[in-house]
């Protein structure tokens, strides 16, 4: 017994040792970021700067228009996750509960978009876009959630499992489908909505290629990219500047992520498994 | 043909079925089927830069890839640095074992959200942080080696083409390892614990049930992740992109140019869609070959409808 509570101790401090080499290149850049000696050159480590000051973030804040990047990202972010999930839960419910013509056949069609990745219609869609003068505008982020396979099918599998005779006092008072999916349905998947939006959040903030390939005005871009031009511009050099903007980009997401963390953790841990 | 013909009710019942799939139908055909038989034709084509002006020119776009050294190297590329990733599955695994054995406690909670962390913070902040961990000159990993070795240690971890794949798979592991552990936690905290018992019993000692026991029932955990694992590798773009400066060419001599900046290259930097699109293509097959062998280890379309 004794053996088995000194293991245990054992393994905790080895965890919490590699915890703080996991986080360390954060607190570093965090500690970096408070510097103003880290401009040019990398001043030794410390994790508290050397000569603390505010002046990264001012410098940053002339270099790069964060606000705008936020602003532009939570609203693409906040429309994106209803639409997807919105949609997912109509088509998970359609193919749970009702009966209908080619079911099956557009089951089959849904679920092989999986096997196609985006990447490999990427320049298709870009011409096609064009072709439609929509570049350079936030619909082309925004159309394709009209369509989210994966929360279909995940929706689908939720749904399956409500019992019928829920929805049969509606049908009863003489209501349709529709007011059941309402009422009733989407009242009763709160857990999917919000794994499927938690999911959502976290993939459309961290959007990369797509926004980068059909936005080309600055003002209209999403922060990733916002970013990611940004480090590679002149500016760059300067390290404490550069990794300001690292750490300010970063937190929305860590706030989000402190508050629903064990919500999070269990939505990503399910969906990988079922995936 | 009677028994074809609908009721009235039953049109209804379509009707009103369809008005919950339609708009996602009408979405796919457009904005992926229809797309894709286009990536198909431009991969036979010659396309003006316009994206008009199609001369059919049967593999002509196939085989000059194929000649391309850059192209081919880019595969291989692509191929070395996906498996250089899949260091996140014994890496998550040896995490879960470790988080698993303390008991399931506040401790272990905590142990789980603060390793799944990095997996959470913001691509571009994280490749951002890295360029400066990583650099040869006063960067964090540098300066830890040189605690271990005694002396300066200089490593271009980015930019020395014998270095940067390591380099940035330092990077795609501190990503994605607690993503592997959270996965391995629960495939781990799903083995009956009555085996682990009997074992005890017959006098098993903890590494006996790790590799008798805990391993070969982690079977179906590996090949998941392993099979996602080569999907996201073979899709791999932007760490590497960001973290080379958004340079399509990847910087480090060309060791860290994917098949997805390779395609990238030639669509948006000096275009020529009938390249690019026959490059999409081979990328499409290879991602289409991982995935079928998925759907038959998970079993995913055999879910009845």
């Amino acid at each position: 017994m004794k053996n088995k509570k000194k293991a245990l101790y054992l393994t905790t401090i080895i965890l919490f040792i590699m915890f703080l080499l996991i986080v360390l290149p954060l607190l570093w850049a965090v500690s970096l970021s408070f510097d103003r000696s880290a401009i040019s050159s990398l001043p030794s480590f410390s994790l508290i700067p050397h000569k603390p000051s505010l002046f990264n973030y001012q410098a940053a804040a002339k270099m790069i228009n964060l606000p705008r990047y936020f602003l532009n990202t939570i609203i693409v972010t906040t429309v994106n996750t209803c639409i997807a999930v919105l949609f997912a839960l109509m088509c998970g419910f359609a193919f749970a509960k009702l009966k209908f013509i080619g079911k099956r056949f557009w089951y089959v069609f849904m679920l092989a978009v999986m096997m196609v990745p985006f990447e490999s219609r990427l320049v298709p869609l870009f011409l096609q876009y064009r072709n439609w003068r929509l570049l350079n505008s936030w619909i082309p982020l925004m159309l394709g959630q009209f369509a989210y396979v994966y929360g279909t099918f995940f929706a689908r599998s939720y749904i399956s499992s409500i019992p019928d005779s829920l929805a049969e006092s509606v049908y009863i008072d003489g209501g349709s489908e529709w007011r059941v999916f309402l009422s009733i349905i989407i009242p009763l998947s709160l857990p999917v909505v919000s794994t499927l939006a938690i999911l959502q959040i976290i993939s459309n903030w961290n959007a990369y290629l797509w926004p980068l390939v059909v936005i080309s005005d600055y003002d209209k871009q999403m922060i990733s990219v916002g970013v990611a031009l940004f480090n590679s511009n002149e500016y760059a050099t300067y390290y404490g500047p550069r990794l300001a903007v690292a750490v300010l980009s970063a937190i929305p997401l860590i706030a989000v992520y402190l508050v629903l963390q064990k919500h999070i953790v269990a939505s990503v841990a399910v969906s990988g498994i079922k995936q | 043909m009677k028994n074809l013909r609908l009721t009235k009710r039953e049109l209804k019942q379509n009707v009103t079925a369809y008005s919950f799939i339609i708009v996602s139908i009408v979405t796919l055909l457009v904005l992926v089927y229809y797309p894709m038989i286009s990536t198909v034709r431009y991969s036979l084509n010659r396309i003006g830069i316009v994206g008009y002006g199609e001369e059919y020119i049967g593999l002509e776009n196939y085989k000059m890839l194929f000649s391309q050294s850059t192209f081919v190297r880019a595969i291989s590329n692509t191929l070395i640095l996906s498996i250089m990733g899949l260091l996140t599955i014994p890496v998550g695994f040896l995490f879960a074992v470790l988080i698993n054995s303390i008991g399931n406690s506040k401790l272990q909670g905590f142990f789980r959200v603060g390793y799944y962390l990095p997996n959470i913070i913001t691509g571009v902040s994280v490749y951002l942080i890295f360029r400066v961990v990583l650099m040869s000159d006063g960067g964090l990993l540098n300066n830890f080696l040189s605690l271990f070795v005694g002396r300066k240690v200089i490593i271009g971890w980015l930019a020395d083409p014998k270095f940067a794949r390591w380099g940035v798979t330092i990077v795609w592991v501190w990503m994605n390892a607690g993503y592997s552990m959270l996965i391995n936690l629960s495939s781990l905290q799903a083995i009956p614990l009555d085996i682990y018992d009997a074992a005890s019993i017959d006098g098993a000692n903890a590494l006996n049930k790790l590799i008798l026991i805990t391993i070969p029932n982690m079977k179906s955990c590996f090949s998941f992740l392993f099979i996602t694992g080569m999907i996201n590798g073979l899709a791999r773009f932007t760490d590497i992109f960001i973290i080379t400066g958004n340079d399509a060419y990847g910087g480090a001599g060309g060791t860290l140019q994917t098949i997805l900046m390779y395609i990238f290259q030639f669509s948006f930097e000096s275009p020529n869609y009938g390249v690019s699109s026959a490059g999409s293509m081979i990328l499409f097959v290879f991602v289409l070959l991982l995935t079928m062998v998925n759907v038959k280890l998970t079993g995913f379309l055999k879910d009845e409808v």
